[in-house]
């Protein structure tokens, strides 16, 4: 029988043949592309077509996938560019400028925390959360990706500097200067 | 013991990059919260057609590309020729006007009667509609002179 398949653990050899079976890939890395997309973005409908195009990518490139990163990197790098892309389209800055008055499209009210907590504590948790997602929504692209993926996606500083390619020095001054923004808004302690 | 203060403030710097307390607590919070979300949302299974709209969105994409890379193209055929007309002005697309004298001058030997003759078909031609009835009336008279000249010289040869 062979040894199911754990998502960011696996060998070179292992990952290269984790790629032939690319439904079982699209069922185990869908949820994280989504998410790194959905925070990324802000908007659900977006996020999901993105995640469409990603998996379409990297299945048109899947040859190329040599298992030098793990495939969970690849993808999330694959990711990274259409998020930046989408940025950089027109299409993308007519938006944003609707937004401004447009209704929050990933609401945090969606959210419902532990059940267990009283009322009052889970109204505290969410207007907690609504004050970092706030601070992330103020941070640079650079800043906000790299914020992103060490606390949402819980990456190591040197995989965030594989997946963004840049070098570990600036992924941490990236990070100093995100974690700043958000906790002079998410309150707490002062710098 | 280390007493490099480089090291220190490394040590200090990498201190600053883990949050602590009610920021700690709020980001792991957030953590949450984007995991739930996203949990929820693709919590179905992904259907076989899931990638059938990216692949029409890649067509269309590619179909625009060649739409612009096409119009580019035929915008610099057009705009080539200008441009390296308009900077080589020394070179005149045509000859000066020195050597347009030349075949102006070798025309104008032409006969006579065939001036004359375009002439007359100019005038000719150019008599207005509204003149038109006395043209005719004109011709009428040109045929009854005729006649009138003919009976005359009938006349007079039967009087011979």
């Amino acid at each position: 029988m062979p040894e199911k398949l754990i998502p960011g653990k696996l060998t070179q050899e292992q990952s290269v043949l984790e790629l032939a079976d690319f439904d079982e890939v699209v069922r185990l890395y869908r949820p994280r592309i989504f998410r790194f997309l959905m925070s990324s973005l802000a908007d659900r409908d977006v996020a999901e077509s993105l995640t469409q195009d990603c998996f379409l990518k990297a299945y048109n490139a899947r040859h190329q996938f040599r298992g030098e990163s793990s495939l969970s990197t690849w993808l999330t790098r694959i990711a990274l560019n259409l998020v930046r892309d989408h940025l950089r389209s027109r299409r993308m800055r007519f938006w944003q400028k609707t937004r401004e008055t447009a209704l929050d499209l990933v609401d945090i009210s969606d959210w419902i925390p532990d059940t267990s907590v009283s009322a009052e504590t889970a109204c505290l948790q969410q207007e907690r959360v609504k004050e970092v997602w706030k601070a992330v929504e103020q941070l640079s692209r650079q800043q906000r990706t790299v914020f992103l993926l060490r606390f949402v996606e819980e990456m190591e500083l040197n995989e965030i500097a594989e997946t963004t390619g840049m070098n570990t020095s600036t992924v941490k001054s990236h990070l100093y200067r995100a974690l700043r923004v958000v906790r002079e808004r998410a309150g707490g302690e002062q710098q | 013991m280390n007493t490099n203060p480089n090291s220190n403030l490394q040590v200090a710097a990498e201190n600053e990059l883990e949050p602590r307390g009610e920021v700690a607590a709020s980001i792991k919070l957030f953590h949450d919260a984007m995991h739930s979300i996203a949990d929820r949302a693709t919590e179905r299974p992904v259907p076989s057609d899931w990638l059938i709209p990216a692949r029409r969105r890649q067509r269309s994409g590619q179909r625009r590309m060649i739409l612009a890379w096409s119009c580019a193209a035929a915008l610099c055929f057009s705009v080539v020729p200008l441009t390296v007309h308009t900077a080589h002005p020394g070179i005149a697309p045509h000859p000066p006007t020195v050597f347009n004298a030349q075949p102006a001058a070798v025309e104008q030997p032409t006969s006579e009667d065939a001036l004359l003759e375009q002439i007359d078909n100019e005038v000719s031609e150019s008599v207005p509609s509204s003149l038109a009835p006395l043209s005719e009336l004109d011709s009428w008279n040109s045929t009854t002179s005729t006649t009138e000249s003919s009976i005359h010289t009938e006349k007079s040869n039967v009087t011979q």
